[in-house]
């Protein structure tokens, strides 16, 4: 592993970077500051670092013309920085011994380090994964987002309910941003068309009354492993513009002033928690149009700096659109590159399509974005011009390719009819990229088979598949550093960077000395875990006991139910059966619900009043305990993924795009029990039938039982004892004494309004599979080697083999070293 | 909104003083070109190198300017700054108008027209 020498020199020098800056950065002497201004310092002194890579870094591109990569999300759940820097430049120990020659605990002050959480959860830190996969690898590729200044809410519970709060993250504060005011963008939004004949007398749609925001760059330095390259994530904040206030000042309404001001800052205000996003809302359009043209606008500028026509911008720049939320940047490249820099329409098509790659992330209807007409036609006039212009050139084609077929224009058509036209955003984001993927194999197949068959048929070459990927310096080597330690200690450190050489473990996996040595550390994160849930979740959890893991976003279609199902019906057994569990089990749940998704709010209800009953109930002896951990986030994954012993990956099939939790979880030793859905069809295919603890129906089972209308929870339930006490546990108000019905809702999603999650066609497989892993856990070396084996065979999950596969197939980049 | 003009070759030249056309000065712009058409001039070129900003509301006062000159007028523009250009072409404007870097090449035009 490469490190920076530890040298008295550089400690030194480490040492008077935080000394300077807990000064001269936040005013104070030395023995005056706070945790917070020796984080601050310290952060800052690393960032010092940073920004001399980074500027060699952007030299060796300039020099070399390199072509760049704008990977564009509007999420990017970036977690903490602190640790992850100091391990990519491999100053852990050196920046450890420094301070603590200081006073300064490292750990204490990357304890306190609160997370960047700008983003909801799988799409968002898939983003951020991809920016450390690049950086590694030497890539020149940059992240492209928005500076939220609150970014997902925090997540309290009180009496087992969901309360959020606030996450004001210092988006203005923080260390690692380095904000670029001379790079500002101008954005004009709203406004009407004026037809006004151009000199030559033809049509000239005129963009007027526009109202101006400006686009403020922050950067945050991406270092990859090694510390050679340093890229960056550019956020940009909506700031009001001078000019936009200046007449309302002038008249004197200082406050209506203020007031606009305050609402063009609003634009980058908040991140939307997801599903809440396709409800149509005007801020989440802005937004959206926000990032978009602040990209546009700063990539095309970067890329005439140093050439003199566009016509070579797509062998110089490729722009990929992290799902549809990015999707205007079509009709905003199109607008830049026809009215900006008067490209004739051919032209500039072909440019953008060459530029433009779409990831689709979702195959749920309610998730694909759509927007009235009516709302674009306010908020971006000029564009919605321009999509229908690019609907009428490509509806053409379609007539051209499927002469008189009107049903199939309708469907592929990117301006939906209806009561309410509406843009389907999707089809403008595959109408207008060259490349279009899903993000695992069985998902991909769906987007071609299922989703957008049509488009499929009109261009099978555009589609393919990337299998998502995580990078395994922040999900291994930082947070399971006794793993880590041990990986390279038996088998060298180049996994670090070629995640496919964890292979060289398998040998071991049999090996009585190495299992040892990998269940003691498997304890120690469990003991440190069981720590950490006693503080937040006020749970005893015995670290012998088998960690059974569900931690993420709270989802009917991702089936958290189930697991509670399944938990009342071994509390049952236990009660009413006197059955004495196979293993002991710590059963966690970790995740937030959308603010307004109800019945998610009411599963996690329900998982605390479960939770609250079989924890106080004495008949079963500590052998079950049920824990809630409050506040999902990327830090707190870090510590809960290397104690996991059991992963759940449950969702009903053909509903889940990919997953990423459950390569995380794979890759630090924990056994899937999981459906045939999205990326675990890989992990199968990676560990083995016997490593993993495959249940449930297929999607092709899926499809026939809700197509086939045959389907009837109410069957299973007068059919399956276990499934009717569970049931009627549930609906007995065992879990809600003082609230009789709560949970109500819940029992009648499943057996009166059709179960369209398949809960019960599920379960009595589910129920087997994890008897199969209890009594495998209590055979520890049997399941140790099972836990060996599938981090030995989890390299193909390295976000480094995503990144090279995009690199090769869609982006035509190169590592520039 | 200070503008200074002269007659050149039968051209009026016009010169913005003020270096931004905004909303404040947007009404007050339009009004003096109006004052300035009305007086007969159906030729002129608008001197805009002075002007580091204009934004929407200025956009929206010289389309107006442009339609008070009618079929038998012409306006053209000489000297805009690259902001000033930026906010042309950001709203098709400089399809419409002339624009010159150089004033006497907008004059020039005019003149021979």
């Amino acid at each position: 592993m490469k490190k920076i020498k530890m040298s008295k020199r550089a400690l030194q020098d480490f040492q008077a970077s935080v000394f300077y800056h807990i000064k001269y950065s936040t005013g104070k002497a030395f023995a005056a500051a706070s945790k917070r201004d020796q984080y601050k310092a310290v952060a800052l002194a690393v960032r010092e670092r940073l920004i001399d890579a980074m500027l060699t870094t952007n030299e060796r591109y300039k020099k070399q013309d390199a072509k760049r990569l704008y990977y564009v999300s509007m999420e990017f759940l970036m977690g903490r920085a602190l640790g992850n820097n100091l391990y990519n430049l491999g100053m852990v120990e050196l920046a450890s011994e420094a301070l603590g020659a200081m006073g300064i605990d490292l750990e204490e002050i990357r304890a306190g380090e609160l997370d960047a959480a700008l983003g909801n959860g799988g799409l968002g830190r898939l983003a951020a994964c991809f920016l450390d996969s690049l950086a590694t690898l030497g890539m020149p590729g940059y992240g492209y987002g928005i500076n939220y200044e609150f970014g997902i809410f925090k997540q309290e519970i009180e009496n087992g309910f969901q309360k959020e709060r606030p996450d004001h993250w210092h988006s203005q504060d923080n260390p690692w941003l380095i904000e670029r005011s001379d790079r500002a963008c101008i954005v004009p939004v709203y406004g009407r068309i004026e037809n006004l004949p151009d000199r030559s007398g033809k049509d000239n749609p005129m963009w007027m009354d526009w109202k101006m925001l400006i686009g403020v760059p922050h950067d945050v330095p991406i270092v990859g492993f090694g510390g050679q390259t340093v890229n960056y994530l550019r956020l940009f904040s909506a700031r009001s513009s001078d000019e936009f206030d200046i007449r309302i000042f002038n008249e004197g309404d200082y406050l209506s002033a203020v007031e606009q001001k305050m609402s063009s800052e609003t634009i980058s205000k908040v991140l939307y928690p997801s599903d809440s996003v396709a409800s149509g809302k005007e801020l989440r359009l802005v937004q959206e149009y926000f990032l978009v043209a602040c990209a546009v606008r700063d990539v095309v500028r970067r890329y005439l700096e140093s050439h003199e026509t566009l016509h070579a911008f797509p062998e110089k720049v490729a722009i990929q659109l992290n799902d549809t939320h990015p999707a205007l940047t079509v009709a905003e490249f199109m607008r830049t590159l026809i009215d900006e820099h008067d490209l004739d329409w051919h032209s500039a098509w072909q440019i953008t399509q060459a530029t433009l790659g779409y990831t689709n992330h979702t195959l749920l209807p309610e998730a694909l974005e759509r927007w009235p007409v009516s709302l674009l036609e306010t908020v971006l006039p000029r564009h919605l011009q321009i999509i229908y212009e690019i609907n009428r050139r490509f509806l053409e084609n379609v007539s051209k390719r499927w002469p008189g077929d009107p049903d199939r224009l309708q469907r592929m058509s990117i301006i939906e009819e209806g009561d309410t036209k509406q843009v389907r955003m999707a089809h403008l984001a595959i109408v207008g990229s060259h490349s279009v993927n899903g993000v695992a194999a069985m998902h991909s197949e769906l987007v071609k088979t299922s989703l957008v068959p049509d488009f499929y048929r009109l261009w099978p070459h555009k589609f393919n598949n990337k299998t998502n990927g995580v990078t395994q310096r922040r999900w291994l080597l930082k947070s399971n550093p006794e793993l880590s330690a041990l990986i390279t200690e038996t088998i060298g450190d180049a996994w670090i960077t070629d995640l496919g050489k964890l292979r060289g473990l398998e040998k071991y996996a049999g090996d009585a000395a190495f299992q040892k040595k990998f269940l003691d550390i498997k304890k120690r994160n469990k003991e440190r875990l069981a720590r950490d849930i006693l503080g937040t979740a006020r749970v005893q959890a015995d670290p012998d006991s088998l960690f059974d893991v569900l931690i993420k976003r709270i989802h009917e279609y991702k089936r958290q139910l189930l697991g509670v199902l399944h938990i009342i019906h071994q509390y049952r057994c236990v009660v009413e059966d006197g059955l004495e569990l196979t293993a002991p089990k710590t059963y966690l749940f970790a995740g937030k619900a959308a603010p307004g998704y109800v019945m998610a709010k009411l599963i996690i209800k329900l998982i605390c009043s479960v939770a609250e009953v079989i924890n106080k109930d004495e008949q079963v002896k500590g052998r079950m305990k049920v824990v809630f951990v409050p506040d999902y986030r990327v830090s707190l994954a870090e510590t809960i993924i290397p104690a996991a012993d059991l992963s759940e990956q449950i969702s009903t099939a053909g509903m889940e795009a990919s997953g990423t939790g459950n390569m995380k979880l794979a890759m630090n030793g924990a056994l899937t029990i999981g459906t045939l859905d999205g990326a675990n069809v890989e992990i199968l295919e990676e560990v083995g039938e016997d490593n993993m603890f495959v249940f449930g129906l297929s999607i092709e089972d899926v499809k026939i039982l809700r197509n086939g209308g045959g389907y009837d929870p109410w069957a299973y339930y007068h059919q399956n004892s276990n499934i009717k006490r569970v049931m009627n546990a549930l609906a007995s108000d065992m879990f809600c004494p003082d609230d009789p019905g709560l949970f109500k809702p819940i029992y009648d999603s499943i057996l009166t309004h059709g179960d369209y999650y398949l809960h019960l066609a599920d379960f009595q497989s589910y129920l087997e599979a994890q008897e199969k892993a209890s009594q495998q856990y209590v055979d520890r070396s049997g399941w140790a080697n099972k836990a060996i084996l599938n981090v030995a065979r989890a390299g193909k999950f390295s976000s480094d083999r995503t990144i090279a596969q995009y690199a090769e197939d869609i982006w035509n980049i190169q590592p520039v070293l | 909104m200070e503008l200074e003009h002269r007659k050149q070759d039968g051209v009026l030249v016009v010169k913005i003083m003020n270096n931004r056309l905004d909303a404040q000065g947007a009404d007050d712009f339009r009004n003096r070109m109006s004052e300035l058409i009305s007086g007969g001039n159906r030729c002129i070129s608008l001197n805009m190198s002075g002007v580091d900003f204009i934004d929407s509301s200025g956009l929206g006062a010289m389309v107006s300017v442009l339609k008070l000159m009618g079929q038998d007028g012409d306006i053209v523009i000489s000297g805009p700054k690259e902001s000033a250009m930026r906010m042309f072409k950001l709203t098709r404007m400089n399809k419409v108008f002339r624009i010159f870097d150089k004033e006497e090449d907008a004059v020039l035009a005019l003149s021979t027209r």
